[in-house]
């Protein structure tokens, strides 16, 4: 082998060994940083990790929604139709929170029932339902089209 | 005659004005006037956006798009960006700029006939895909099934004027990747992909990305006071649609101009042109298809979706065939040294598409996991930062290098040699300002530090000191875009590390203390506006006895549809901005408050008009030089 090809040699096998860690690290990162979507009934039935954030999302039920004005905690519960699960959660509800309205809280589960809500998201528009509270409906038997 | 079946005569003219130019793709090459079929399609699609303008405007309800989309309420303006403000009209408005691209390209002066009617031919092929796109899945003219008499559309939030010029300024940006894609195939079919091939496409180049940054500033602005999260950028799927052909976009401009200058990398270039417009087209993919979760919400069709990327293949299918064909025998054989101007633009190539493919993965694989595992996942933004925090590194690393380097071959140490004493400079400054005021970690110093120095080694570049007169350089506009990136950076990090927040429950007359600021909130004022009702909490900043700032944080309440809104309010000054949000929870008598310091963040808007400028300059340079 002549100098220069063993040269590109080199020079090739380093890029793709720096190009193969680089995809590992990337990918090992992506699945560290995942947070999955349950539904109340998803939530029963999966054994939750009490470290890692989850999203859980669905109905806001008809007069669930509490306000404790010493521990300044608010509190509703997203329902499924089937099963539910206990929100509480310290910050600004979003404008667009309502009973009945479709909702998905970002948090951490404290057990198959409740979670700590750090985020509560309600979307822009009077009529938007996020996509997976139909998804969790639907698998529910519970959505209806309009 | 009615004025639908009048539109629809109008767009049919266009699509088969645009078939007949593109036929000239064939093997035969059907030749027909390259002057009249390029520039038909470009005055009847205007005619037709015209056309739906005014039945805005008119408010006829006998079009289901005016139904659906407007209300004879709405202010003039938004019943104007009403017409682009829904997926039929944004359709149409997207095959104008198609249009207006290609009318403004049939009167450059190429002499090489041959290239100059293959690139018009495949734009007249895309026009006429997209066309047939919107006359037959997305018809903007469709007449209301029903007698109507008002129209439903008043959405209070999309009644902004930023969400109004918004679209049509990213549409430029992505549609003009389309005549990028064009120059690719067109140069692949007339074998002319050499240096003058690079100077004719330069302007083009710049033109779609000065707009895309714009428009993607302007998108994150929007977010950043509408949203009332305080945040600018969320990593948001929509967001990162418009980040991806920017990312290949910015890679593939730099690699035009190696191939203008040295000759070389002819096969690397053709293949970033046609990945930019595919992820132009991706994007839009994501975004209408409804596929995606996203803060934005967009009107939302799956069979849409679905011919997007049929569409989408087809384009990739004929681009990669000519490609395997044409691509190998494109490249002049050359060598590149490890130290020079030509190897530091290919690393800074590397690095901009590994920040892409970052982008992609965790853009798209939400949405494997959602089809093949019916799982819903979401990415949180620690994968993002994480991931890109070395490579932003390495990025500001050559930028501050490469730049100073020579064309062919060069020395490293000189080059560090003229940078050190700049380098020096920031990393005394900011090692400084960890120690007089907050002490920072070494990821910090390290950003701060490289991205100062960037900002101090372009502005030496940008300017030559001859006899006391301070010069400035063609290369000027280099340098302004890259004084905008480090500003960028910099910036970015000192307002992710530097930001606070705070949330409050207050009842009037209570003092709010954030870090060194206080706020007294003063009263509450009810208020009646055009269609809403407005309730706003009055602040102010004191400082002791005096008032430095007044703040009115709002609440609307819309009737029709029942709508709430929070208006944030902003101060903005120099070193930081105040933002402020509050609403009101129900049957209760204070208010929720949330005040945000974010600073440096006028230096994160003006650092995206610095790289626009940047990419503007280089253009008028250019002209002006060639004169």
């Amino acid at each position: 082998m002549s100098n220069k090809v063993k040269k590109r040699l080199i020079i090739i096998l380093l890029s793709a060994l720096v190009l193969i860690i680089a995809t590992l690290l990337i990918t090992m990162n992506l699945r560290d940083n995942i947070i999955y979507f349950y539904s109340p009934t998803e939530l029963q039935l999966t054994n939750i990790d009490k470290k890692n954030i989850i999203r859980v999302g669905g109905l806001v039920k008809e007069d669930s929604y509490k306000y404790d004005d010493k521990t300044k905690i608010y509190s509703f519960i997203i329902t499924d139709r089937s099963n539910e699960v206990d929100v509480s959660f310290v910050g600004i509800m979003p404008n667009l929170f309502a009973e009945n309205k479709g909702v998905v809280v970002e948090g951490l589960a404290i057990d198959k029932a409740s979670i700590t809500a750090i985020k509560v998201l309600a979307k822009h528009d009077e009529n938007y339902m996020p996509p997976e509270v139909i998804e969790a409906l639907k698998k529910e038997g519970q959505w209806q089209e309009e | 005659m009615n004025l639908g079946n009048f539109g629809n005569i109008l767009l049919l003219v266009c699509l088969s004005a645009s078939l007949i130019q593109s036929l000239y793709l064939l093997p035969k090459k059907i030749d027909i006037n390259y002057k009249i079929f390029s520039r038909i399609p470009f005055f009847f699609s205007l005619f037709a956006f015209i056309l739906l303008i005014y039945i805005f405007v008119d408010s006829n309800f006998n079009y289901q798009l005016v139904v659906n989309n407007s209300h004879s309420e709405k202010p003039l303006i938004y019943k104007i960006a009403g017409a682009w403000g829904n997926h039929e009209g944004s359709l149409l408005l997207w095959i104008l700029v198609l249009t207006i691209f290609n009318f403004i390209f049939s009167y450059s002066k190429i002499k090489n006939l041959d290239f100059k009617k293959n690139v018009i031919s495949f734009q007249s092929f895309i026009i006429f895909g997209f066309t047939l796109f919107l006359f037959f899945t997305s018809n903007p003219f469709i007449q209301s099934e029903s007698i109507v008499n008002e129209g439903l559309g008043l959405n209070p939030v999309l009644q902004d004027l930023l969400l109004a010029i918004h679209p049509p300024i990213l549409y430029i940006g992505y549609v003009g990747y389309s005549l990028v894609l064009s120059f690719a195939v067109g140069g692949m079919l007339s074998n002319k992909v050499d240096k003058e091939w690079a100077g004719w496409l330069h302007p083009w180049v710049l033109t779609a990305w000065i707009f895309l940054t714009l428009g993607i500033g302007l998108g994150s602005f929007w977010a950043y006071y509408e949203l009332g999260w305080g945040g600018y950028w969320f990593w948001d799927p929509v967001e990162n649609a418009s980040l991806m052909p920017w990312l290949a976009g910015t890679a593939l401009f730099h690699c035009v101009i190696i191939l203008e200058k040295k000759n070389i990398l002819q096969s690397w270039t053709i293949l970033l042109s046609i990945l930019t417009f595919s992820l132009s087209l991706i994007g839009t993919f994501l975004v209408r298809s409804g596929i995606l979760n996203s803060v934005h919400t967009f009107a939302s069709d799956p069979t849409r979706g679905l011919f997007i990327l049929i569409f989408l293949a087809i384009i990739l299918v004929i681009s990669f065939t000519l490609y395997a064909f044409k691509g190998p025998l494109l490249d002049n054989k050359s060598e590149i040294n490890l130290v020079s101007k030509e190897s530091s633009i290919l690393a800074n190539n590397w690095l901009l598409l590994s920040t892409l493919f970052v982008v992609f993965l965790g853009t798209l694989y939400p949405l494997g996991t959602d089809l093949f595992l019916q799982k819903s996942i979401s990415v949180g933004p620690n994968y993002y930062i994480l991931s890109l925090l070395p490579i932003t590194v390495l990025l500001l690393f050559i930028m501050i290098i490469g730049p100073n380097a020579k064309w062919q071959n060069d020395k490293i140490t000189e080059i560090i040699f003229s940078i050190s004493k700049l380098f020096i400079l920031s990393l005394a400054i900011i090692f400084g300002f960890s120690i007089y005021f907050i002490e920072l970690q070494l990821t910090q110093i390290t950003l701060l530090t490289l991205s100062l120095t960037l900002i101090l080694v372009s502005i030496k570049n940008g300017l030559r000191i001859k006899n006391n007169y301070t010069i400035i350089k063609p290369s000027l506009g280099k340098s302004l875009a890259h004084i905008g990136f480090g500003l960028l950076i910099l910036s970015v990090v000192a307002n992710a590390t530097f930001a606070q927040e705070k949330i409050f429950q207050a009842k009037v007359n209570d003092i709010l203390i954030l870090d060194n600021h206080k706020f007294k909130f003063k009263s509450v004022e009810q208020t009646k506006g055009k269609n809403y009702n407005s309730i706003k909490a009055i602040f102010y900043l004191m400082d002791n006895k005096t008032i430095l700032e007044t703040f009115k944080p709002e609440i609307r309440v819309y009737s029709n549809p029942p709508t709430v809104t929070s208006e944030t309010s902003i101060v903005r000054k120099f070193l930081a901005d105040i933002y402020v949000v509050m609403n009101i929870p129900e049957n209760s008598d204070f208010v929720n408050v949330r005040i945000h310091i974010k600073p440096l963040m006028s230096f994160i808007w003006f650092s995206i008009i610095l790289m626009t400028l940047g990419g503007v300059s280089a253009i008028v340079f250019r002209v002006r030089l060639k004169r």
